[in-house]
């Protein structure tokens, strides 16, 4: 090796030493944001955890043609994606509190992750401006599938247990929360199959490889005459499927769902808080952001901060509970 | 239908499209050629572009920069040895050797004409079979997954011959860093060692901008020549790079394109899993095997009409039925659905028009690409004229521009790095970085295909009836088996050859 050689690996050896330690340091709390006279003035930066193109990404593009109007300032998205929303989850937990970093976050994902594995966030972490997105869970079949009813499905997993398939989103993920607590209210037991994304798992569901799914309404809805939907978690009948028996109407005490908010980190300063409630409100309320959010097939359903982290409590306290029950739990 | 692809077609040619999709289609070749910035992230751009546009007229703008950038890559590639996508890895292996020859035109106008060919192939398979293919698609569950997984690395042993036991161990270390993040079945975090970054696991790009970019640049600086190879541009290359394919790639070509368009469909496998066994293959099939990664051209005609086979046929489970298969044709279907348009099989029944105009447009494209990307060639092979000492500094300010850009993530960058070092450490001692690769790539899908399919055999109660009694394993199986068996019986009827010869 010549001197060259050596002069750059070591150049790059000091960059690394620098790169290694800036990570884990990276972007410490500041203070609460200064008063200013005027928030926003400056551009919005909004942390998208999922990749572009996904249904996070698509949602936030529709609030994001509002917001200019609204705000008078750009939404900047930028995608924080990996570790099913962690990396992103974390990045805005610790991001400045100035009001200019706000982020989406996913339910149950926010609850279930820290419960799972040490995370560097908990649902103490966020400042909730409001809930514009409750994609709610649901049980289907393929069309040509012997199960007519939730009950067919149900009696037969009593008789075989084990030995039905339900394909799953993930572990840890919405889905599968939907599915032991589907599985803990009917005494029964299927095998769940957790596949990497939805597609995976509408892919698993057509090609006959599970024998039914938990899925969300808006994976399935494009193709509604291919499936048979089983049941759906709401406590009212849909209003994008009507015809869909409620888990209630079925005796199931059970509503759940993936749903989409936005939220700030915690020590956000509480005018600025109020500002952006205020503003993401009026954009959900919006006649023309509702027809869009109809267009992409995302079921909106706004519910404000307040409401959000007092349910975000509930939540978490049933999902301890049936974790537990399961054994799933993070022993720390 | 007819009446709907008749406007297609006239849509597809309508000037101002014309105009749009050359421009997406430069920025998707420079985009490509740029190691680092990917297809994924040039149309994840585009698309609040195409907000303020008629629908097809923003998909044509999608497609276009797709396809620019699949293509795209294989000049950096074979230039200066650093793959522009992950697809164009394999285009390197000869590419490369090749512009060290001095024929560094003749390797991207190769690369060029094959990808154009593959292209229209893909792109034929979805204009008249996605229905059929994408029932295809649909049979494919967690063990075949599984299988191609393990078909795909026994191509190490093609792509390590004669260093058979480094080849193994790159592929080994491959599928270990694949391993490191989140358990796809627990959803425990493990291999993370306490570090919080690691979270996420080791993603495939920075690995690949590391092993592959940042080692070369080092291998420069280590070699410290003033140029990376001898480049005088050769007349009548066009004629002779025609001549050669019309001749001598027929086959290597359409079954590329095939394979290409194949595991195109499959959502979880794409444009680099496709080139890989596309570049096999062409190996296996071929007269002179010895010459590949040597710089054998046919290499680059494998590689890179295979990837551009995907394009479109990456774009079939999307079309036919709302399933996005690739992560463009995710970004893609954010895109069609922010206009309205519901994919699936409606497309082509609510919306024919667009639908047809969107893929008769891929090939006129695909068309437009044997152009643009001529003049583009003229440009990029200049490179070869600029002293190495500052490629190496571009490359490295590209690369980790490239590592970060990809999940915006500052620890991507050191991945980048460290993996660059680890990559010029051991291709010193000879171990060539195409096997651990392969692992990575080639590392989750097998995991998750085994990990899910011993769920399913634990429901259904058979071991056998899930891993070997489904048609398509039984099928991939038998791959595996013949790809690990033909070059040892091959070798054995040498050796007796040889013996009774010498006797």
């Amino acid at each position: 090796m010549n001197k060259k050689l050596i002069a750059v690996l070591l150049i790059i050896g000091f960059l690394l030493t620098l790169g290694l330690t800036g990570c884990q340091k990276a972007e410490e709390k500041q203070d609460g944001g200064k008063t200013e006279e005027k928030y926003p003035s400056q551009d919005i930066t909004v942390i998208i955890p999922f990749t572009a193109g996904g249904a996070s990404d698509v949602q936030a593009r529709i609030v994001e043609k509002y917001f200019k109007e609204e705000f008078g300032v750009n939404m900047i998205i930028t995608y924080k994606e990996g570790a099913g929303g962690e990396v992103g989850f974390t990045e805005l937990a610790k991001s400045k509190t100035d009001g200019y970093v706000i982020g989406g976050l996913n339910v149950p994902h926010i609850i279930l992750q820290p419960l799972a594995r040490e995370t560097e966030f908990n649902i103490d972490s966020f400042a909730y401006i409001g809930q514009m997105v409750n994609d709610p869970q649901l049980v289907a079949v393929l069309k040509d599938s012997k199960y007519n009813t939730l009950q067919e499905l149900i009696d037969d997993a009593k008789a075989n247990p084990g030995r039905i398939t339900l394909g799953n989103v993930g572990t840890f993920s919405g889905h599968h929360i939907a599915s032991l607590n589907f599985m803990n209210l009917t005494g029964t037991e299927f095998t769940l199959i957790p596949y990497k994304g939805s597609a995976d798992q509408i892919v698993a569901l057509q090609g006959g490889h599970v024998n039914a799914i938990m899925g969300n309404l808006n994976d399935v809805m494009r193709d509604m005459d291919k499936y048979k939907i089983l049941g759906i978690t709401t406590d009212e009948r849909h209003y994008l499927a009507p015809e869909v028996p409620t888990f209630k109407e079925l005796g199931l005490d059970m509503t759940q769902g993936i749903t989409r908010l936005f939220a700030a980190p915690k020590d956000i300063d509480p005018a600025r808080l109020a500002r952006l409630k205020e503003g993401f409100e009026k954009i959900a309320k919006n006649p023309e952001y509702l027809k869009d959010m109809e267009k992409i097939g995302q079921p909106e359903e706004w519910k404000d901060g307040e409401k959000v982290y007092a349910d975000l409590k509930k939540e978490v306290e049933t999902a301890t509970k049936l974790l537990e029950e399961y054994d799933l739990l993070d022993k720390k | 239908m007819l009446a709907d692809f008749f406007i297609g077609f006239q849509n597809a040619l309508h000037p101002m499209n014309i105009l749009i999709m050359s421009l997406a289609l430069a920025g998707g070749i420079a985009i490509g050629t740029l190691p680092g910035l990917s297809a994924t992230m040039g149309v994840a751009l585009l698309v609040p572009l195409t907000f303020g546009m008629d629908p097809a007229t923003g998909l044509l703008m999608l497609g276009a920069m797709y396809t620019g950038a699949i293509y795209g890559g294989a000049n950096s590639a074979i230039l200066i040895n650093t793959p522009g996508t992950p697809s164009a890895v394999c285009t390197t292996f000869d590419g490369y050797p090749l512009t060290k020859q001095g024929k560094a035109d003749e390797a991207l106008f190769t690369a060029l004409v094959s990808s154009v060919i593959g292209g229209i192939i893909g792109t034929i398979f979805l204009l008249v079979a996605t229905q059929p293919l994408a029932l295809v698609s649909l049979k494919f569950g967690s063990p075949e997954y599984f299988w191609m997984a393990i078909f795909g690395l026994t191509i190490i042993s093609s792509l390590s011959e004669g260093n058979m036991i480094k080849g193994l161990l790159g592929g080994v270390l491959g599928l270990l860093l694949a391993t490191i993040g989140i358990d796809p079945v627990t959803g425990h975090s493990r291999f993370i060692f306490d570090y919080r970054p690691l979270i996420g696991g080791i993603t495939l790009i920075p690995a690949m901008i590391g092993f592959f970019s940042f080692a070369q640049v080092l291998t420069l600086v280590d070699e410290n020549q003033k140029y990376l190879a001898e480049y005088s541009p050769n007349k009548g290359v066009i004629g002779k790079v025609f001549g050669h394919m019309l001749k001598f790639s027929k086959k290597n070509l359409l079954r590329s394109s095939l394979i290409g368009t194949f595991v195109g469909i499959l959502p979880g496998a794409g444009g680099n899993v496709a080139s890989f066994v596309a570049y096999n293959e062409a190996k296996r099939w071929s007269k002179n095997p010895e010459t590949f990664g040597k710089g054998e051209i046919e290499g680059v005609v494998a590689s890179e009409s295979s990837n551009n086979a995907t394009v479109s046929s990456s774009l079939i489970p999307l079309l036919s039925l709302g399933i996005p298969g690739s992560p463009v044709a995710a970004v893609l279907l954010g895109g069609l659905l922010i206009h309205g348009l519901q994919p699936g099989a409606k497309l082509f029944i609510q919306t024919g028009d667009i639908a047809y105009t969107f893929i008769i447009g891929l090939i006129v494209a695909n068309l437009l690409m044997l152009f643009i990307g001529f003049l583009g060639m003229r440009l990029f092979a200049q490179v070869l004229n600029v002293p190495s000492h500052y490629i190496a500094t571009i490359v490295i300010v590209l690369s980790v521009i490239g590592s970060y850009a990809i999940r915006n993530n500052l620890f991507d960058i050191v991945i980048m790095i460290v993996c660059g070092i680890v990559g010029f450490i051991t291709l010193k001692v000879g171990f060539e970085p195409g096997p651990l690769v392969l692992g990575l790539i080639l590392g989750t899908l097998a995991e998750e295909g085994f990990s899910l399919s011993l769920l399913m055999a634990k429901a259904s109660g058979s071991m056998f009836g899930t891993f070997v009694a489904r048609p398509i394993s039984a099928f991939l199986i038998f791959m595996c088996i013949m790809a690990i068996v033909s070059p040892i019986y091959v070798r054995v009827k040498k050796s007796r050859k040889n013996k009774l010869e010498n006797a």
